[in-house]
């Protein structure tokens, strides 16, 4: 009746600027951490990092451990961001959230039967589960630029010599990083309904991905781990100093692909809430 | 004139191999334009499962559903712009208001019913700028009606709408409903209580076990569920001649007090029963138990449901 004479404009892709709406103080809170941290270990550089003590600490570590570590270099500008920073606390603070929010996403809602509604209201389930992607997207867009402005506005500030080009390169590969085991934990979400089976092979495969990439190098003949772990995809190639690899750039854009596509063909067939 | 919502043979199993569990076998239902049909079962018959399928978040096992002549898998979202729903089930959790939820609704539908969020709020005596999950269970079925008939859609689907509801407020609800029906549309409910139902529906079907096993008009279905009749009297009864009164059945006798089912008029029993010196007596309307406890006992017969059907 009246569905169709009602010409209100009220604005496109509704489902995402309501999930971004009801989680934003999650955002917010976030993004706040993750400036909080990342200006911690930035401001720290001059005390730290730049100082002969500091590399003879490492040098007194075993050097098994210092591999494992990735503290390779830290006594250089971008080897310490990346050590502290980029290879460790903003990686893992935004697979938390990002893992998260992609389990409810889709099963969490679902579970709780806050689904329900929009999926009776005349929005098509590709539509629902894109739009509901794009708001797992947008927060780690999010994430991560918090992440790159503050290191970039930061380092500028203390005088830590790192080249912007090879930052936001950087940054890129933190934000497909991220996507793509997101991707994976939306998808398990979306194809099983089941927030706590998303969560845990999301949780496993990012574990995985990160213990991989750690303890390749001290394996005889570890290189095939680290062709699978998402981790080396992302740092394999010393991003901070060269910048986002091929792979680290192909790699993960190639399993978020893959992810989204599989959640979309099951999404679309299967029964919802049961 | 087609019927607004059909299903033939419908058929939903849940789970895979041995854990399948069956919860639709075979319904069959057919609504008219302008009714306003009641669907009535106990909890777990597979009332919420029918109208799950209706709106798509199902898909059949086997068999046919249909909505406004389209299966809800083919009509997809313009199909559902012309449904209202109410869920049996409303989870409404998160910090936002009560208009949030309701706005954003309404977006879904571009912007259909924004303009009545307010007066059907103020109807139901609802706060819209409450947090949602501070709303009572009544309160937060209030959002789930207001929701459903926001955009005037041309099919309401209910599911137990007025669980929760005040007395007061299901008044209110059943005026919506009457309105609604006046303007054409056509309004399918589902419950568990055959009170709730009656008042405002012109036929009723009992589902049970996934199958429909009475379809009737209102008053056939009172007709058909009887009364309770407890008679006491001042000196001992004998069963027979009550036995013989047309309409009763189940009749039973313990000294001074007798009980019976009666259908249809009481004038025989009445008539039998004032031969004898009457102390107290009472009727009352059977539960909707009662009546799957009858389909239990004596499985319906394919000519009776035809016979009763229009």
């Amino acid at each position: 009746m009246t569905a169709e004479t009602h010409t209100a404009t009220t604005g496109a892709l509704p489902v995402l600027r309501w999930v971004l709406r009801v989680h934003r103080r999650a955002l917010l809170g976030w993004g706040l951490a993750l400036a909080a941290v990342t200006a911690l270990y930035v401001s720290f550089w001059p005390a730290m990092g730049d100082t002969a003590e500091m590399q003879a600490l490492v040098d007194s570590m075993p050097e098994a451990v210092v591999t494992a570590l990735g503290y390779d270099a830290i006594g250089s500008p971008a080897g310490y961001l990346e050590s502290t920073v980029y290879a460790l606390l903003a990686p893992i603070l935004m697979l938390v959230f990002a893992l998260g929010f992609a389990a409810r996403a889709i099963a969490g809602d679902e579970e709780a039967g806050a689904l329900e509604l929009e999926s009776a209201a005349p929005v098509g389930r590709r539509r629902l589960l894109l739009e509901r992607y794009l708001a797992l997207v947008a927060g780690v867009v999010w994430l991560a630029a918090v992440v790159g402005v503050v290191s970039l506005g930061l380092a500028r500030a203390v005088d830590m010599e790192v080249a912007t080009l090879p930052l936001v390169g950087a940054t890129l590969g933190l934000f497909l990083l991220v996507l793509a085991l997101g991707s994976v934990t939306f998808a398990v979400g979306a194809v099983t309904g089941r927030r706590s089976v998303a969560l845990a092979v999301g949780a496993g495969v990012a574990v995985a991905a990160y213990v991989s990439n750690a303890l390749a190098p001290l394996l005889d003949d570890g290189r095939w781990l680290e062709l699978v772990s998402p981790f080396h995809w992302y740092l394999g190639n010393d991003p901070l100093n060269e910048g986002l690899s091929v792979v680290g750039a192909l790699a993960p854009v190639a399993l978020t692909v893959v992810s989204l596509v599989i959640a979309l063909a099951v999404y679309d067939r299967r029964d919802l809430g049961v | 004139m087609n019927p607004i919502i059909r299903t033939e043979g419908l058929v939903k199993d849940y789970g895979r191999g041995a854990a399948t569990v069956r919860a639709l076998d075979g319904l069959d239902l057919e609504v008219a334009a302008g009714e306003v049909f009641g669907f009535l079962g106990p909890n777990g018959a597979g009332k919420s499962t029918t109208i799950r399928v209706l709106l798509d978040q199902l898909r059949p096992t086997a068999g046919r559903a249909e909505v406004l002549g389209v299966t809800p898998q083919d009509g997809g979202p313009h199909l559902r712009a012309r449904i209202g729903y109410l869920p049996g089930e409303l989870a409404m959790t998160g910090r936002a208001t009560a208009r949030e939820l309701l706005r954003h609704l309404t977006h879904l539908r571009r912007g259909a019913g924004a303009e009545r969020i307010d007066p059907l709020a103020e109807r139901f005596s609802l706060d819209l700028d409450r947090p949602i999950r501070s709303l009572s269970k009544g309160n937060k079925q209030k959002v789930g009606v207001i929701q459903a008939f926001l955009h005037r859609p041309e099919v309401l689907i209910l599911d137990e709408p007025t669980s929760g509801l005040d007395p007061l407020l299901q008044h209110e609800f059943l005026a919506m409903v009457r309105e609604a029906r006046d303007d054409g549309a056509t309004v399918f409910m589902s419950s568990h209580v055959l009170s709730e139902v009656e008042v405002i529906a012109e036929r009723v079907a009992i589902v049970r076990a996934g199958r429909i096993v009475d379809l009737d008009d209102v008053a056939s279905l009172r007709h058909h569920a009887g009364q309770r009749i407890e008679l006491h009297f001042a000196d001992p009864v004998d069963t027979a001649p009550f036995r013989e009164v047309p309409g009763i059945s189940d009749v039973e006798v313990d000294d001074h007090h007798l009980t019976c089912l009666l259908r249809g008029e009481p004038d025989p029993l009445l008539k039998v029963a004032a031969r004898f010196h009457v102390t107290r007596w009472s009727a009352q309307d059977r539960e909707l138990e009662d009546l799957f406890l009858d389909h239990y006992r004596v499985p319906i017969t394919h000519t009776e449901v035809v016979g009763h059907d229009r």
